[in-house]
């Protein structure tokens, strides 16, 4: 071989050397990202004998569904996941039209105290969760919005509106005045540009904020622990964190409906990933 | 303004009079700029008025008080002694109860803070290069990294509660036929590892986070600067150095001031995970007001407490601003 081949030799190894360590630490990262995920979906499998066997066992000897039958049975968490369904869902739907409105006006009107508003709205999202539970569980008593979804949503929608709030003004922002001047000389008033030609071209932004906020109203704990109190209104959250075998800690149970609770947040991810991903970058960027 | 109903003749809308109707209806709602935005922005100011500022101001007026919430116990003014009893002695109840106080929960929470941020701030700025280029599955692989990131803080809790546990966790397991471990090492059950092993979660579940962030800053570098930069011979390490870290500043900033503040509210993973024990060595400070509030009805202390965290969160949001912000970046 010439010394020429060698240093192609090389160089290719090199190559092949820099592509194998991209992809075997992108697959590593991955892995460790979903191995926990992973590790539930084979527990929940196992016999409930085996569960608590060790040497463990990694792969399910028998696999069964019997996990999943007894986390049915159990506690319901079905109605768990549709109590989570409806508390996010309304959440979503307030922030974002809230969230619209308010993001228009500060990114498309011309007023006095405009930065100091804005300011003000942002500056909500900094206020500790804990420091505002106890009042609100002592409004949300007196209104009569414990155990009811309104109790929930409520504090949710104000907890995530200034990141519904910034990433409308974001997207209103970037589009052209040419749409609002069009509106307004075919005599369109200002309410008429807003809810005939802004709001229609901004579906992006909303879905953007909607998914943010339904993920936050789905996966919070300390508010729902503590306003929802009746077993069957509460969340999927509470609803695992609390749940108590009979007799010892049943894992495989636990596993088991661990793994039904975040089937919707999987399909989530795969299907609205760019989604995602633009919310949390939107809400990043300052 | 000089927009009237008069040029309707040019409306592309003349399908139906029910439409006619409505855009004449759109055309009588004549404000000024300044008057919609008092209209539009009137109910999110008020709503968060009443949701997020009330519920703080009240919180304040409540650590000043006892037997706050409790309707047969009214309220009644006691001036700073609930901050007096939370850092002073305690009665011995209190002491027996929670074995650690406020100073052991402000210590977790710092060390939990300030521990698991800049290592979670490194470890995403790692994943955010190795993302920041297009490679096969970059879909998939983003979507694996986000994982953690989706799953509830406290559900989360649970399954590494499993994985940590102390006879049959597969973590356990794992070390074991590596050779770590000889025999099975009760993780969650001694002060030091506990720790430990809830640092390991949070940076686990928020690397993936702060790298999103950092990308998306990272994307909004032009290539022509690396560009510049390699003509002049400049290493990868100096373009590191001189273009992505002061390019990526504001983006850092605030990816600290988007973890800071929640990690210094922990509560689902000390409540799931160890429940604040062994001994409160993992009891962070929101999950002892929780425990002030709910399982002693301490409602004054409990205030009192929440008031402290209020404090303290502005003042780390106060420093990173201060030090960090600088008015020519954009």
């Amino acid at each position: 071989m010439s010394n020429d081949s060698d240093g192609f030799e090389i160089e290719r190894f090199q190559w092949v050397g820099k592509k194998v360590g991209f992809y075997g630490s992108i697959f590593i990262i991955a892995l460790i990202s979903v191995f926990p995920i992973l590790w539930m979906l084979i527990t929940s499998l196992k016999q409930p004998g085996n569960v608590v066997a060790f040497p463990v066992e990694y792969i399910p000897r028998d696999p069964t569904l019997e996990n999943y039958r007894a986390a049915i049975e159990g506690a319901p968490f079905f109605r768990y996941m549709l109590n989570s369904a409806i508390v996010a869902t309304g959440t979503a739907i307030v922030d974002v039209f809230l969230g619209a409105l308010a993001g228009y006006a500060l990114s498309r009107l011309r007023f006095r105290f405009k930065l100091p508003v804005l300011l003000l709205i942002l500056g909500t999202a900094m206020l500790p969760f804990i420091a505002r539970l106890i009042p609100l569980f002592s409004l949300a008593r007196s209104w009569g919005l414990l155990n009811s979804y309104l109790g929930l949503i409520i504090p949710y929608a104000a907890f995530q509106l200034p990141f519904a709030v910034w990433i409308f003004q974001a997207y209103f922002k970037e589009l052209p005045d040419s749409l609002e001047e069009a509106g307004l000389m075919d005599g369109l008033s200002r309410v008429g540009v807003l809810f005939r030609i802004i709001l229609p071209v901004s579906a992006p932004a909303m879905a953007t904020a909607a998914i943010i906020v339904f993920i936050y109203a789905w996966n919070e704990f300390l508010f729902a622990l503590t306003f929802m109190t009746e077993d069957s209104m509460r969340t999927i959250t509470v609803g695992i964190a609390l749940y108590q075998g009979e007799f010892q800690y049943p894992w495989g149970t636990i596993s088991a409906a661990v793994f039904m609770s975040v089937i919707p947040l999987i399909l989530f991810m795969l299907f609205f990933q760019r989604k995602v991903v633009e919310g949390l970058t939107a809400t990043g960027k300052a | 303004m000089a927009e009237t109903a008069e040029s309707s003749s040019r409306s592309p809308d003349t399908e139906g009079s029910g439409r006619q109707n409505r855009l004449q209806r759109y055309r009588d709602l004549q404000f000024s700029e300044e008057e919609l935005a008092v209209i539009l922005l009137t109910p999110v100011v008020s709503f968060l008025f009443a949701v997020s500022f009330y519920p703080i101001f009240d919180t304040i007026v409540g650590s000043l008080h006892t037997g706050y919430v409790l309707e047969m116990n009214p309220r009644q003014f006691v001036g700073l002694e609930n901050y007096r009893n939370l850092f002073g002695e305690g009665p011995y109840l209190d002491q027996l109860l929670n074995g650690g106080g406020i100073w052991n929960a402000l210590r977790v929470s710092l060390i939990y803070t300030f521990v698991s941020v800049p290592i979670e701030l490194a470890l995403g700025l790692g994943i955010a290069l190795l993302l920041n280029r297009d490679f096969k599955g970059k879909y998939f692989a983003q979507a694996a990294i986000l994982f953690p990131w989706a799953i509830p803080t406290v559900i989360n809790a649970r399954i590494w509660a499993w994985m940590f546990n102390g006879q049959y966790g597969v973590i356990n397991d794992l070390l074991m036929r590596v050779g770590i471990l000889e025999t099975q090492f009760p993780f969650l059950a001694k002060p030091d590892t506990a720790l430990i092993a809830m640092l390991f979660i949070t940076i686990w579940k928020t690397s993936s986070f702060m790298a999103l962030i950092l990308l998306a800053g990272l994307q909004s570098i032009p290539d022509h600067l690396y560009e510049a930069a390699r003509m002049d011979g400049a290493s990868r390490l100096r373009q590191f150095r001189d273009i992505t870290l002061p390019l990526l500043k504001p983006t850092l900033l605030v990816a600290l001031i988007f973890r800071t503040l929640p990690a210094f509210q922990a509560f689902g993973l000390p409540f799931g995970l160890t429940g604040g024990g062994p001994s409160s060595a993992t009891t962070t400070l929101v999950l002892f007001d929780h425990q002030l509030t709910f399982n002693r009805l301490n409602f004054g202390e409990g205030a009192a407490t929440a008031t402290l965290i209020t404090l303290i969160a502005a003042a780390i949001a106060m420093i990173y601003v201060q030090t960090l912000y600088e008015p020519e970046v954009r």
